[in-house]
């Protein structure tokens, strides 16, 4: 269908921008390269300032864009090739194999259940988050299938105990499998939806608009930063986030990777690395850190009031609506905000506890602070897929790594290409709110273009 | 009950994670005995295609007219089973889910036995409610496309542009004697490194507006009265005088923001040298005039003093107590800074600030006033500067954070960088679309993250500073959003409704006029004799109203209270001291209670769990015969606060749960046996743990 569009990036700013123009009345392909859509916000555990459950208010819209007739949803897929041809763009997308039978799997876990190996989640590693080599991406996650690890099908895995990669011809060659486990159950299960022999597909369509919406990343410190690599009690705000979730690692336990008990002391450092060398810390203001901080405190102070909770900061940002009394929100439960950029850290070697050192910027003074658990607070990275999307779209990204917008003030979200509009995260450091914004405007301007 | 009501109950093994714990031929078996029910089949995975057909086939082969699904979730696999239902000629309403894998296989799989039967009797419920349903269908109200833009702002000029665009009809109806808003007041927006003049900006949105045919534009124009909803308003508007009246079919409100003035504060109104922001920016917009000289002679105006130092104060009347950050502030004094130092680069200026926050583009300005010699100091949160003036000099005492030092400095101009209020006008325009405003005078939006473009009621948008203050480029995108937003209905020619929805029986009303106010969705309007009506395309079913109304003469389609009540007293037929019945949420509660299940979080088989869309519903009538009944226990459970997708309905649930307690203590029933729980969709643990502690406590 040539009157259709194509939104890359399946977060939050795909999916509003996908209902809209849905509910607009246009076909939309919603494409995201993980195994299923939801993004970032479908691994918070609140969002701030209301303390809403993250994907309380986000898997009602997921579900939406599963059941929406105009929205076809494309996971595990990658934008390879797009041309434009009489000013409609000529798509060619890649549709990594998942290994199981979308249309067949039900979700119901058995193989994951039968599934030998555990490996570290790549997410969650650093607070004890597993998955199983064949895992669902998370409970709620749209389309509800299972997805099996490519490292386990292509051998790689056989050392960590896995079932298969043992053999003399590769999965590639079979029709069924008579070792592999989660085969073996899902047949069980009367279903044959694991297809450890599927391909990755090509797949090629017409549409007329383009809206990037590939979403933000977190940075990750780089190596001994704020002792990071080093110690094991300190974490980033996501893997925190991930900690205080009902649904992560720890099921809402607000635990230390060391010893597994209870922190009752931790801190946080705002703009982690911000400032150093290049490659080292992010070098501008991700803007949204600050009420990250302030929401983690707060509920960490609602789990277990006694808790000490300090933030280290320099610039407060508290720039939107109900932000400033979510941030006195915080200070009223207790939380001690400190005026300070910690230049060190060292571990305790018996307790692992950690101490920072720091600058209390407004005495001046040289300080200590022992807590049990620390979180750095490392700012927002763009994607790392902008690179090549930037290629494939022959569109610019900014000196950044963000998308680059070709007239910010007199037209707002388009490129250098007319036909290709950016939302949300694709452009920069941004919350949800206005990224919901970005979408539906992305949303008016994919849909009206002829 | 009418004779010829045919149920059809269709047992869904899952692969083993129902049949490996359920023993789903029994419940079969046992389906077939219930009341008015003519088949009842075990389907290995029911959701497939192949059985999909099978269902249908037994469905026509039977004559079913109503279909009762046990399987996993409504929450994940209603839509398919209503599709198939409608395929096979039933009227997709007369389905029933009965949710026996979350509820029952994954959750009590250690007891097979006590989980058959659990299943028993949640398809028992489920026949009972099967057998009272009525046949609903989606509603539709036609909207045609003329869209009301209120505030001729960046945002309300971009949505009507937007709108005009598609061929719709744009009506902007502007306060002012033109249009523009606070972009007749500024000179640069902030981080274009001063390429663009506002005003160049603002001639060519306004030259677009006046040739699209399809705009209109109405200039002094004041709204006198707004009637009737989406599709449907008729608007009564005053221009110049003179009254007309307006057919609209959406709204999008773009009402802008105005400047506090900082009335007795920093003696601002003393002396004219002290000025604030929007100020500045006309002298500004006065001293850019005066050529391209090198260096432009900055004075006053009238007095012609000269002006060689600056001061500005951020944050006034700003992160206080009552405001919040202005947003932007911090990248208008740096904005501003910047343009007096390329008009005269031997000014020397000082920006007092608390919090500098700046980021992306607006760090790169910062960056450039710094280079340019603005030099920056911070004062403590609690300890703003002082402004004396001493023999006509303006004079400031600062207390520097990071020199730890009070300074005392002097000033030839003083600009204070104030926060915004709503406009003037939010208060009618608040009356007149009934919606809501904060305490800062900015309007509420429906959601503040997901909901950011809309209020509850459908087809009023809303974008721009009319909800809080933003910058001029997410003004356009805003009132770009905003025109999605209103220009779905307007494409689509019409809004659909679910046939959730509420019915009123006129004869018992008693015009108390409860149900119209406590509505989130403005969905019941009410005429001149007081009675109230439906309009059934805006009702989101909640139930609140229904349960709420005094005379009970609101029903709720799919949710009448007839059929809660007799899922109540099938569940409590037998042994109802060991039964708790539990009211759930369709979203959060039931997500909570599916996650529990997807867990495998083991708790004890006691409850009865009865959906509703929104804990709202929950009545005091449907409470209190659980307890009439006998039942061990009673949970009414919705979403956590504050989320609720019906705007608040939890908590109403929340308050008539406490009224319910007070009130059954007086009948002599223990109130502590009635519960409630506030559980998101990710918390499983936290349902489980109350299904495990009420147990305990009243078993």
């Amino acid at each position: 269908m040539n009157d259709s569009i194509l939104v890359i990036g399946g977060g939050i700013a795909g999916i509003n921008c996908a209902l809209n123009a849905a509910k607009y009345g246009t076909k939309v392909y919603l494409v995201d390269d993980t195994a299923s859509i939801g993004g970032m916000m479908a691994r918070l555990d609140k969002t701030f300032p209301t303390n809403d459950c993250s994907i309380c208010i986000e898997a009602p819209q997921m579900f939406d864009v599963d059941n929406h007739e105009n929205i076809e949803i494309l996971t595990n897929t990658e934008v390879r090739k797009v041309k434009k041809v009489n000013g409609k763009f000529k798509v060619k997308l890649m549709k990594r194999a998942k290994y199981v039978d979308e249309e067949k799997c039900t979700g119901c876990g058995s193989c994951v259940e039968a599934c030998p190996v555990s490996i570290t989640d790549e997410m969650d590693g650093k607070v004890g988050g597993v998955r199983k080599l064949v895992s669902m991406p998370f409970p709620q996650a749209v389309p509800n299938v299972v997805s099996v690890d490519p490292q386990c099908r292509h051998g790689e895995m056989r050392k960590d105990g896995a079932c298969i990669g043992d053999c003399a011809v590769d999965c590639s060659q079979c029709r069924e499998c008579p070792i592999a486990l989660c085969v073996k159950a899902c047949e069980k299960e009367g279903k044959k939806a694991i297809t450890l022999w599927q391909a990755n597909k090509n797949l090629n369509f017409e549409v007329k608009s383009i809206v990037v919406a590939t979403g933000i990343t977190n940075a990750k410190p780089v190596g001994d930063l704020l002792g990071y690599d080093v110690y094991e009690n300190v974490i980033t705000n996501v893997q925190f986030e991930r900690l205080m979730n009902a649904g992560g690692p720890t099921a809402g336990e607000v635990i230390r990777p060391s010893d597994k008990k209870h922190a009752k002391k931790i801190a946080w450092i705002q703009c982690a690395g911000r400032g150093l060398a290049e490659g080292r810390g992010v070098p501008y203001c991700s803007k949204i850190c600050c009420m990250i901080a302030a929401k983690q405190t707060i509920i960490t102070k609602e789990h277990d009031p006694s808790v000490e909770t300090t933030i280290f900061y320099n610039d407060l940002k508290a720039y939107g609506k109900g932000f400033w009394s979510f941030y006195q929100k915080a200070v009223d439960n207790g939380v001690r905000y400190v005026r300070a950029r910690p230049y060190e850290v060292f571990e305790e070697p018996e307790s692992k506890n950690l101490t920072l050192q720091y600058e209390d910027l407004e005495t001046g003074k040289l300080l200590k602070k022992e807590v049990e658990l620390l979180v750095l607070s490392t700012g927002i990275i763009p994607n790392t897929r902008n690179k090549r999307l930037s290629k494939v779209l022959n569109i610019e990204l900014d000196h950044l790594g963000f998308f680059k917008e070709s007239d910010p003030l007199m037209s707002p979200l388009e490129t250098s290409i007319d036909g290709i509009y950016l939302c949300g995260g694709s452009m920069g450091p941004i919350d949800i709110a206005e990224s919901v914004v970005q979408a539906c405007a992305a949303a008016m301007k994919a849909v009206v273009r002829n | 009950m009418s004779k010829d009501v045919r149920v059809g109950v269709f047992v869904c093994d899952c692969g083993t994670n129902i049949a490996g714990v359920v023993n789903v031929p029994e419940v079969v078996k046992y389906a077939k005995t219930l009341d008015h029910v003519v088949v009842a089949d075990e389907g290995k995975w029911s959701c497939s295609v192949d059985y999909i057909t099978k269902l249908q086939d037994l469905i026509k082969e039977n004559d079913v007219n109503r279909v009762v699904i046990a399987s996993c979730t409504p929450r994940t696999h209603e839509p398919l089973f209503k599709r198939a239902t409608k395929e096979a000629g039933v009227n997709p309403y007369l389905l029933e889910f009965v949710s026996i894998r979350e509820q029952v296989s994954w959750v009590h799989m250690k007891e097979p036995e006590i989980a058959t039967e659990k299943a028993k009797d949640l398809i028992k419920m489920g026949v009972v409610k099967a057998v009272l349903l009525e046949e609903s269908q989606e509603i539709q109200l036609p909207v045609k496309t003329d869209c009301m833009v209120i505030g001729g702002g960046t945002a309300g000029m971009n949505a009507a542009l937007h709108i005009a665009r598609q061929g719709f009809n744009a009506y902007i109806i502007e306060r002012e004697p033109k249009l523009g808003g606070l972009l007749n007041h500024i000179c640069f927006i902030s981080h274009d490194h001063h390429k663009i003049h506002a005003a160049k900006i603002l001639k060519k949105k306004i030259d677009e507006i006046g040739k699209h045919p399809n705009i209109k534009v109405y200039t002094n124009a004041q709204i006198e009265k707004v009637d009737g909803y989406i599709g449907n308003y008729t608007v009564t508007l005053k221009t110049n005088g003179k009254s007309q009246k307006l057919d609209i079919s959406t709204i999008i409100v773009a009402t802008g923001m105005k400047e506090i003035e900082p009335e007795g504060q920093f003696e601002y109104g003393n002396d004219q040298r002290i000025i604030t922001q929007l100020q500045l920016e006309k002298l500004i917009g006065m001293w850019n005039t005066q050529g391209e000289n090198e260096n432009v002679e900055l004075q006053i105006p009238n007095t012609k003093l000269p002006i060689k130092d600056i001061v500005f104060i951020n944050c006034v009347n700003s992160k206080n107590g009552s405001r919040g950050c202005c947003h932007v502030g911090c990248h208008n004094s740096v904005k501003n800074a910047i343009t007096l130092k390329k008009l005269n680069k031997d000014i020397r200026i000082h920006i007092l600030y608390r919090d500098l926050s700046m980021i992306k583009e607006e760090g790169e300005a910062l960056e450039e006033a710094k280079r340019l010699g603005v030099k920056f100091l911070r004062f403590p949160d609690d300890q703003y500067p002082e402004v004396k003036i001493e023999n006509g000099n303006l004079k400031l005492k600062v207390y520097d954070i990071l020199l730890g030092k009070e300074f005392e400095m002097s000033t030839d101009l003083l600009v204070l960088t104030t926060g915004f209020s709503g406009n003037e006008g939010v208060d009618e325009i608040k009356g007149h679309l009934k919606v809501s405003t904060n305490s800062e005078g900015f309007f509420q939006e429906s959601h503040v993250k997901l909901g950011p473009l809309e209020f509850p009621a459908d087809g009023i948008a809303l974008c721009g500073c009319a909800k809080t203050p933003i910058s001029f480029k997410e003004s356009c995108e805003e009132g770009m959003g905003a025109a999605m937003k209103a220009s779905i209905p307007m494409k689509n020619g019409y809004i659909e409704a679910e046939g959730i929805v509420a019915d009123i029986d006129l004869e018992d009303c008693n015009q108390c006029d409860l149900c119209s106010k406590r509505c989130p969705f403005n969905a019941i309007q009410v005429d001149d004799d007081k009675q109230p009506e439906v309009i059934k395309a805006l009702c989101k079913g909640c139930g609140l109203c229904s349960a709420d109304c005094p005379k009970e003469c609101i029903s709720i389609v799919h949710y009448t209270d007839e059929q809660i009540i007799a899922q109540v007293e099938t569940a409590l037929a037998e042994n109802p001291e060991k039964k708790i019945i539990g009211f759930v949420c369709h979203w959060c509660a039931l997500g909570g209670v599916d996650m529990a299940g997807v867990s495998r979080l083991q708790y004890p088989p006691n409850a009865r769990l009865i959906r509703v869309m929104c804990s709202a519903r929950v009545s005091m009538k449907m409470m209190l015969r659980a307890f009439e009944l006998g039942a061990a226990g009673v949970l009414v459970a919705g979403c956590e606060f504050p989320t609720c997708h019906y705007i608040s309905g939890n908590y109403a649930a929340e308050t008539r749960v406490k009224r319910a307690k007070r009130k059954f203590a007086k009948k002599g029933y223990d109130p502590d046996k009635l519960w409630n729980v506030w559980c998101s969709a990710a918390d499983g643990p936290k349902f489980a743990n109350t299904m495990r502690e009420m147990v305990k406590q009243l078993l």
